[in-house]
């Protein structure tokens, strides 16, 4: 039933309230969508939203199941155990306090106010946030979005260019400013910025006074189905991974025309109309890059022909170096993109492509189902438009490993050239002037772990997706988390590796968790954790180490890892290791250097 | 003239009854499902599968299906 509804949802044209209101009863009725309890906590009647964030929600399958509390109820429901939001177990709490239900002259009267009581007032709407996200983070596992403040729908000064309601804007930015320091100091607490549905249908478009008056709804119907759109594609975003990589084709997709008919001078791309189209698609591509998308190439063309536009064309924003991985020859796209998720060790449904032909779409689709492929519209205008509609890149927080992800494949394809010259895979290993940290984890590091966790999966040794609430009561009951990150000669990869470890009884430690981001694989730097490992457990006075392997269908290269450092199997699905501390070592290799951050 | 298949088959969505379930004297109170937020939300659907807009005055008065019709036939009317 459930494939039968997503399918429906994807096929039927829902628009109205009352499609949405017979698609959201049929979605109820299903049983194999995926289930997330979603409390919200608002000013006014939320409700309304209801069809519309089920129905949005289950195009990405989801299901959700909704508890409004009373509206204004927000201190009620958090300080309260016994209140129906803990009754009801949220997976999710949202919380919106309208800023015009909260302080109406504020929104309305704004002249009337001096600096210092607008202070004021800045402080205690912020206070009560810290109190209401406070008390639910202290009570609640569940992830919270925070819905922040939108300019003013009604104010006695409709000349939007006058100096109050310019200072009004600056002093509602202000207060989103703090809002959002605050909710980025708790763990798992996103926000959604409300002025974007204002920004998307226009704030007179947005309300229906009958409605308002009537009921204290403060949007018209299309404005509910918009901000449905926006809470289900923030939920979205939580529970799913970006994806690693766009492949690109060039013509037609990166510049107009086609580079081996119409040469370098020829092609679309400058700073006029047509080329400007392709200049500002370009400009979009680095900026995914920024956040940690590794672009490659999918193209059938004459390699030189490329790396000449690349060289020598001056509005080419994109140069060689941005791209990860290049595939430019006349074989079949499947195997090109096949390629490149060999070159950078990710698997195919982490791979976007984007093509403007609508048959090598095709022919990727079939072949490789897993791919992600963009139905790329014919008029290069709404590229972006596509690429933004497709979701397939939206993420809640860039960390400092995304900035800097792509230089460090670059860096990786520098190391693998320099192997190929090299004698031997020891000497080249020594080249590369390997360093290892490691260190235990804290308010810092642990986002990056948490990271790790849920997207490692080929050197995973048991794929256990701790978050970083679990991680904070593995150490509380007496656990060890450490991080791992490395450098070389090329440069910094930051933290690339995990271990978790827990004392099952006394002196016995198990390890729980170990992982490595693949593109580190095959440097013994797992050797150098598991040795670090031992040694820290034995100022710990452990007498016995097990190690757990968990298979799965991703991390068979770790299925003998234990076994390789002399770990005896206790059990006959070899699941189970233990390592006699006492009486065995793990011998760490010799050109690796090891700093402990303690 | 209201076409009176659309205007049963917008209120058995918004209300979740079958169609047959409803007549011309079908009113809150005869239908459970039928209550002042349902009641929001089906002036909202109708409004935007009739393409009209209704004063507060008209949406409080829609108390019945027979009411709906001729409230939204003085409507188009206008």
């Amino acid at each position: 039933m459930g494939k039968d509804t997503l399918n429906k949802l994807t096929t039927t044209i829902i628009n109205t309230p009352s499609d949405y209101a017979r698609a959201s009863r049929e979605i109820e009725k299903s049983v194999s969508l995926k289930n997330i309890n979603i409390c919200f906590l608002s000013s006014y009647t939320s409700e309304v939203l209801n069809p519309y964030i089920i129905v949005e929600l289950a195009k990405n399958g989801y299901k959700g199941s909704l508890y409004y509390a009373p509206f204004n109820q927000f201190e009620q429901e958090i300080y309260n155990p016994d209140s129906g939001l803990y009754l009801f177990d949220p997976d999710i709490v949202l919380i919106h306090s309208r800023i015009e239900d909260s302080h109406q002259n504020l929104m309305m009267r704004f002249a009337k106010y001096s600096d210092d009581e607008l202070q004021e007032i800045s402080e205690d709407i912020i206070n009560r946030h810290k109190k209401m996200l406070d008390g639910l983070r202290n009570k609640s596992d569940a992830k919270i979005i925070v819905i922040n403040f939108g300019n003013a729908q009604m104010t006695e000064d409709c000349f939007t260019s006058s100096p109050v309601i310019q200072s009004q804007r600056t002093y509602i930015q202000n207060l989103n400013r703090s809002l959002l320091e605050l909710s980025n100091k708790l763990t798992s607490c996103y926000v959604i910025d409300y002025q974007q549905l204002f920004d998307h249908i226009g704030l007179n478009n947005c309300i229906d006074p009958k409605l308002f008056y009537m009921a204290r709804i403060p949007f018209n119907s299309s404005a509910q189905i918009e901000f449905g759109k926006i809470i289900s594609r923030t939920i979205f975003a939580i529970y799913s991974s970006p994806a690693k990589c766009i492949v690109l084709d060039l013509d037609n997709t990166l510049w107009g025309g086609v580079i081996g008919e119409d040469g370098i001078s020829g092609i679309q791309l400058s700073d006029e109309y047509p080329g400007n189209v392709f200049k500002t698609f370009q400009r979009a591509i680095l900026g995914l890059r920024d956040q940690g998308v590794l672009l490659a190439i999918a193209s059938k063309n004459n390699i030189n022909d490329v790396f000449d536009v690349f060289e020598k064309h001056t509005d080419c924003l994109l140069k060689k170096s941005d791209f990860s991985s290049i595939q430019i020859h006349w074989e079949n796209k499947a195997s090109s993109i096949e390629k490149i998720s060999q070159e950078l060790n990710i698997s195919l449904d982490s791979i976007v492509f984007f093509d403007d032909s609508p048959f090598e779409r095709d022919w990727v689709r079939k072949q490789l189902p897993s791919v992600k492929v963009i139905e790329v519209p014919k008029n290069p205008m709404n590229y972006l438009k596509a690429l933004n509609e497709s979701k397939f890149f939206d993420r809640l927080i860039v960390t400092n490993e995304d900035r800097i992800r792509a230089d460090i494949y670059q860096q990786e394809q520098q190391r693998k050239s320099a192997l190929n010259n090299s004698v031997s895979i020891d000497d080249f290993l020594r080249d590369l002037k390997l360093v290892v940290k490691i260190g235990n984890s804290d308010d810092v590091t642990i986002t990056r772990i948490e990271q790790l966790l849920s997207k490692t999966n080929q050197f995973n040794l048991t794929t256990k997706r701790h978050s970083s609430a679990d991680l904070i009561k593995i150490i509380r009951d007496g656990g060890k988390v450490l991080w791992l990150s490395c450098a070389d000669r090329y440069g910094d990869n930051g933290i690339v590796g995990v271990a978790i470890l827990v004392e099952t009884k006394h002196r016995t430690w198990l390890i729980d968790s170990m992982l490595l981001s693949c593109r580190v694989i095959g440097r013994k730097i797992e050797t150098v954790l598991l040795a670090e490992i031992v040694e820290i457990l034995r100022g710990e006075n452990a007498e016995e180490l097990y190690g757990h392997y968990i298979p799965t269908k991703k991390n068979q290269i770790v299925s003998n890892f234990y076994k390789q450092h002399n770990f005896q199997s206790t059990d006959k699905k070899n699941n189970f290791w233990r390592l006699n501390l006492k009486e065995s070592s793990i011998i760490k290799p010799n050109y690796i250097e090891i700093v402990r951050n303690d | 003239m209201i076409d009176d298949m659309k205007l049963k088959e917008v209120i058995s969505n918004v209300l979740g009854v079958s169609i047959e379930e409803i007549n011309d004297d079908s009113s809150p109170d005869n239908i459970e499902k039928w209550d002042s937020l349902s009641h929001i939300n089906l002036v909202m659907a109708l409004e935007s599968e009739f393409k009209v807009e209704l004063s507060p005055e008209d949406a409080m008065d829609m108390l019945s299906v027979k009411l709906i019709r001729m409230i939204l036939e003085d409507v188009l009317k206008d």
